[in-house]
C-alpha cells in the first residue's frame, strides 16, 4: 500500500458524491474533467458559498473541493465553519480548501474548523490524485471516531481514538486531538489538563496551546491560562484563535481595555469573523469606546446577514453604540436614520421573536430621546412594556440586566425593579449575575430575596457530591419552596428525584419532578443549562 | 500595511505585485494545461513543452519564495506546525513536479526509512522549500532524483539528491554563510538556501533549531541537500 507508483489510481471514485465550488467557470470545468478522469461520475458544481450551504442541506457529499477566495460572498473558511456547526456535512466528508496562496487561508482558519487539506492552485492531476487517495485512506482509518463524532457520542470517540492510536501510530497525533476534544465534552478536566500539558512539554503545538489556555480559564486558573496563551503567541504570532483566548482571560481578570487591544490585533489578522467582531463590539461598548464598538458591530451585522452566526445583539449593539457616541449632545439626523434602518432590518428579520421586538423598541426609544422625539420614544416604550408582560420565554441573565437598565433610563423604574427581582428569582444562584444586579439597585428586598434559598442549594450540592442523595433532595426541596423559579435549584431537585427513583421511579416522584421542570420551562435555549434541562425532561416526560 | 507619507515603501509594492503575479501565473499554467489537452499526442512531448513546464515551476517557486522572504522580513510569516507523514509529504512534492520530471525523462524516487514516519513541521513552508530544491535538482540531474527521509535524534532528516554535477566547491565551503544570510548575492541558488535555512530555523523544539546542509556525492553521486527538523 505504501509505495504505489505516482499517478496510478488507488481509490474508487465512481461511487463518491463530489461537490466542487469555484467562482471561475474555466476552473470548474477543468477540475471537473480531472475528476471524471479519476472515474468520478457524480460531480455537482457551484459558484458561491451560499450555494454550497443550500446544496449540502439537500444532498450528502463525500468529497467537497472548495475555493477559498470566492469574490464578494462568504469565503471558503466561513462556509466550512457553517457546514460543521450547522451539521450540514458529516465528519466523514472530505473537505479540501483550494487556494491561490495557502498560508494566507491558513492564517484565517479557525483551529477547530480546519479543512482536511489545502490544495494550492495551480495543481496538476497527479497532485489531485495523490491528495484525494491519501484523504480517503485517512478517513477510512478514522471512521469509528468520525461516526462517533457524528452521533455526538464523546465516550465512543474517546474509546475509538485510543484503539486507533494503538493500531496505527501514523494516526496517533490526530487521535490525541480527538481524545482531547472528547475529554473536554465529558468534563474530565484533570485528564485533559494532563494530556495537554504532556503534549506541550514535548513540543509547542498550536492546538494544544489554545486548548490548554481555554481549559485553564474555564477552571478559573487565570494567571496560568494567561501564561500559556502569551507563550503560545510568542511562538505563533499569526494565530487569531490564541488572541481570542487571551482576550477572554484578560477580560476575566478585569483588564478590559487590554483585552480590547488584543482582540483588535486578531481582527487585523482576520477581519472576516462574525463572532470575533461581535466580541470586540461588546468589549468596546463596555470600555465606552463607542467608535470602535459601532465599527465592530457594523462589521458583524453586515457579515452576518446570510450567516448562521447572525445575531440580534449585533443590530442592537450597533444602535446602542451609535446612540452613545453622541455623548451628552443630541443625536444627528443622519445617525438617527442609520439607527432606524438598523433596527428596522432587525425587527423585520426577527418578526416572530417577541424578545427581540421588546429590545428593539427600547433601544429605538433611547435613541429617540436623544434626537428630540420624546413622544415617539414614549409610545415605543409603552409598546415594549406591554409586550414584556406577555412574554412566554425568559431573557438570559445578561439581557435581563441590559433591559432593566434601559427601562430605568427611560424613566420606568418600577418595571426595571420588577425585572431585576425576577432575575434574582431565576438566576440568583449565580454570583456574577448578583454583582450585575447590585450595580443597578441597592434595594435589600431585591438583593436579599434569594440568599436563604441559595445557601440551602449550596448545601444540597455538597450533600449530592458526597452521595447523600436523600439529604440533598431535602435541602433542594426546601430551597425550591423559597425560590420556585430558580433554574439551578429546580434542575437540582429534578435530578435528585430521578437519582433516588432509580430505574423505575414511582408516579408521585415523577410528578414532582415534572412540576419542577414545568416551573423553569421558559429558560432560554441559549442558557448553558439547556442541554441538562432537555435531558431531565426526556427522563421525566419520555423523549 | 501603513503607507509612509513620502510614498510607498518598496517592499510593500513588491509584496503586493508578487501576489498578483502569482495569481496571473496560476491562470497561465492552468490555461496552458487545458490547451495541451486539446493538442495531438505527437505535439505533447517535445522539448519546448518541457521548457515551458519547467519555467512555470521555477517562476512559481521564486514568487512563493519572494513572498515568504518579504513576510519573514516584516515578521508576518505564519508558522503552523503539525505532525505529518513524511512519505505522504514527499509524494505530494513529487506529484507537483510530475510533468517536468516526465518531460525531462528524470526518474524520481521516494524512500522513507520507516513505514509511517512522522515529522513535526509546517507543511506549507517546508513544501515551498522542498519545491525549490527539487526544481533546482531537476535542472542538474541527468536521470535520477531521490528524496529520502529518516529519523535522527528525535527529529527527522529530509534529503534530496540528484545525479548531476553537484554544488560548486565554493558554495560547499561557504554554506553556513548562506544559512546565516551573510552572503546571498550569488544568484537564485544562494537565495534559495538562505530561505531554506530561515524556514528550517523557525522549527524549534526545546531550544533545538532546524538547519540545512549541502554536500556532494551522496547515493546518486551528485548534489545532496539535507534539512534537519528537530
Amino acid at each position: 500500500m505504501a509505495n504505489h507508483p505516482r499517478g496510478r489510481l488507488m481509490q474508487d471514485y465512481s461511487t463518491k458524491r463530489f461537490l466542487l465550488v469555484d467562482d471561475f467557470s474555466d476552473f470548474r470545468s477543468s477540475l471537473k474533467a480531472m475528476l471524471r478522469d479519476l472515474g468520478a461520475r457524480d460531480v455537482d458544481t457551484a459558484d458561491c458559498g451560499e450555494d454550497t450551504l443550500a446544496m449540502c442541506r439537500h444532498k450528502r457529499y463525500d468529497i467537497i473541493l472548495h475555493d477559498y477566495n470566492l469574490g464578494a460572498g462568504k469565503n471558503g473558511q466561513q462556509v466550512l465553519e457553517e457546514l460543521l456547526i450547522g451539521k450540514l456535512i458529516s465528519h466523514q466528508c472530505i473537505f479540501v480548501m483550494v487556494t491561490a496562496e495557502s498560508s494566507q487561508a491558513m492564517v484565517l482558519s479557525a483551529l477547530e474548523h480546519e479543512p482536511d487539506a489545502y490544495l494550492t492552485k495551480p495543481f496538476n492531476r497527479a497532485s489531485l490524485i495523490q491528495r484525494l487517495d491519501k484523504l480517503v485512506e485517512r478517513k477510512d482509518a478514522l471512521k469509528p471516531i468520525l461516526q462517533a463524532l457524528d452521533k455526538s457520542d464523546p465516550a465512543a470517540v474517546l474509546a475509538a481514538s485510543v484503539t486507533l492510536s494503538q493500531q496505527d501510530k501514523r494516526y496517533a497525533p490526530l487521535c490525541q486531538r480527538y481524545r482531547a476534544g472528547a475529554l473536554r465534552e465529558l468534563g474530565r478536566q484533570d485528564e485533559l489538563e494532563a494530556l495537554l500539558s504532556g503534549i506541550l512539554a514535548d513540543r509547542a503545538t498550536p492546538w494544544a496551546c489554545m486548548a490548554l489556555g481555554n481549559l485553564l480559564q474555564a477552571r478559573g486558573q487565570l494567571p496560568r491560562a494567561r501564561e500559556v496563551l502569551e507563550q503560545g503567541l510568542q511562538r505563533f504570532p499569526m494565530m487569531p484563535g490564541l488572541y481570542d483566548g487571551l482576550a477572554a482571560v484578560l477580560l476575566a481578570q478585569g483588564e478590559s481595555s487590554r483585552a480590547q487591544q488584543v482582540l483588535e490585533e486578531a481582527i487585523k489578522l482576520s477581519p472576516l469573523a462574525i463572532r470575533r467582531q461581535m466580541e470586540l463590539g461588546k468589549l468596546a461598548l463596555q470600555n465606552e469606546d463607542f467608535a470602535s464598538a459601532s465599527r465592530a458591530y457594523r462589521q458583524a451585522m453586515e457579515q452576518g446577514r446570510t450567516s448562521l452566526f447572525k445575531s440580534p445583539d449585533n443590530y442592537l449593539g450597533l444602535a446602542q453604540a451609535l446612540t452613545a457616541q453622541a455623548g451628552d449632545g443630541s443625536l444627528d439626523k443622519r445617525v438617527q436614520a442609520d439607527i432606524n434602518q438598523t433596527l428596522g432590518e432587525l425587527q423585520k428579520s426577527y418578526s416572530n421573536d417577541p424578545l427581540v421586538q421588546v429590545r428593539a423598541r427600547l433601544t429605538h426609544a433611547q435613541s429617540l430621546v436623544k434626537s428630540g422625539d420624546p413622544a415617539l420614544a414614549k409610545k415605543l416604550t409603552d409598546e415594549a412594556m406591554s409586550q414584556l408582560g406577555a412574554l412566554d420565554q425568559l431573557f438570559s441573565a445578561a439581557v435581563s440586566l441590559q433591559v432593566a437598565s434601559q427601562l430605568r433610563e427611560l424613566g420606568q423604574a418600577q418595571a426595571s425593579d420588577a425585572l431585576l427581582k425576577n432575575c434574582v428569582e431565576v438566576y440568583g444562584d449565580d454570583p456574577l449575575v448578583m454583582q450585575g444586579i447590585a450595580k443597578q439597585t441597592a434595594d435589600p428586598d431585591i438583593l436579599g430575596a434569594a440568599s436563604e434559598a441559595i445557601d440551602l442549594n449550596r448545601q444540597g450540592v455538597r450533600s449530592y457530591q458526597m452521595g447523600r442523595f436523600a439529604d440533598a433532595l431535602a435541602l433542594f426541596r426546601q430551597a425550591l419552596q423559597h425560590q420556585p423559579k430558580n433554574i439551578s435549584i429546580a434542575l437540582n431537585t429534578a435530578q435528585s428525584l430521578l437519582r433516588l427513583g432509580g430505574d423505575k421511579p414511582d408516579e408521585a416522584l415523577l410528578d414532582e419532578c415534572r412540576r419542577c421542570l414545568q416551573a423553569v420551562r421558559m429558560l432560554p435555549p441559549s442558557d448553558p443549562r439547556h442541554a441538562r434541562y432537555q435531558q431531565l425532561h426526556n427522563k421525566a416526560f419520555g423523549p | 500595511m501603513s503607507t509612509p507619507p513620502e510614498g510607498l515603501e518598496f517592499s510593500t509594492v513588491i509584496a503586493s505585485t508578487v501576489h498578483d503575479m502569482k495569481n496571473s501565473l496560476a491562470l497561465l499554467t492552468q490555461t496552458h494545461s487545458q490547451w495541451l489537452g486539446q493538442l495531438p499526442e505527437a505535439l505533447l512531448h517535445n522539448r519546448e513543452h518541457g521548457i515551458i513546464e519547467y519555467e512555470f515551476a521555477r517562476l512559481n517557486g521564486m514568487l512563493v519564495q519572494l513572498l515568504g522572504l518579504y513576510k519573514l522580513g516584516v515578521n508576518q510569516l505564519p508558522l503552523r506546525p503539525a505532525h505529518h507523514e513524511l512519505e505522504d509529504f514527499i509524494e505530494a512534492q513529487l506529484a507537483r513536479h510530475q510533468e517536468v520530471l516526465q518531460s525531462r525523462h528524470i526518474e524520481a524516487r521516494c524512500d522513507v526509512a520507516e513505514f509511517g514516519l512522522l515529522g513535526f513541521f509546517d507543511q506549507d513552508l517546508l513544501g515551498s522549500v522542498v519545491a525549490n530544491i527539487i526544481t533546482n535538482s531537476i535542472r542538474y540531474a541527468q536521470q535520477h532524483l531521490l528524496v529520502r527521509a529518516w529519523e535522527a535524534a528525535g527529529g527527522v532528516v529530509l534529503s534530496i539528491c540528484d545525479d548531476g554535477v553537484g554544488y560548486p566547491e565554493a558554495m560547499l565551503v561557504k554554506q553556513s554563510d548562506y544559512a546565516l544570510g551573510i552572503n546571498h548575492s550569488t544568484g537564485s541558488t544562494g537565495l534559495g538556501l538562505y530561505f531554506a535555512g530561515r524556514i528550517a530555523a523557525l522549527h524549534e523544539r526545546q531550544g533545538l533549531r532546524g538547519h540545512i546542509e549541502i554536500s556532494n556525492g551522496g547515493p546518486l553521486g551528485g548534489g545532496e541537500f539535507r534539512i534537519y527538523l528537530p
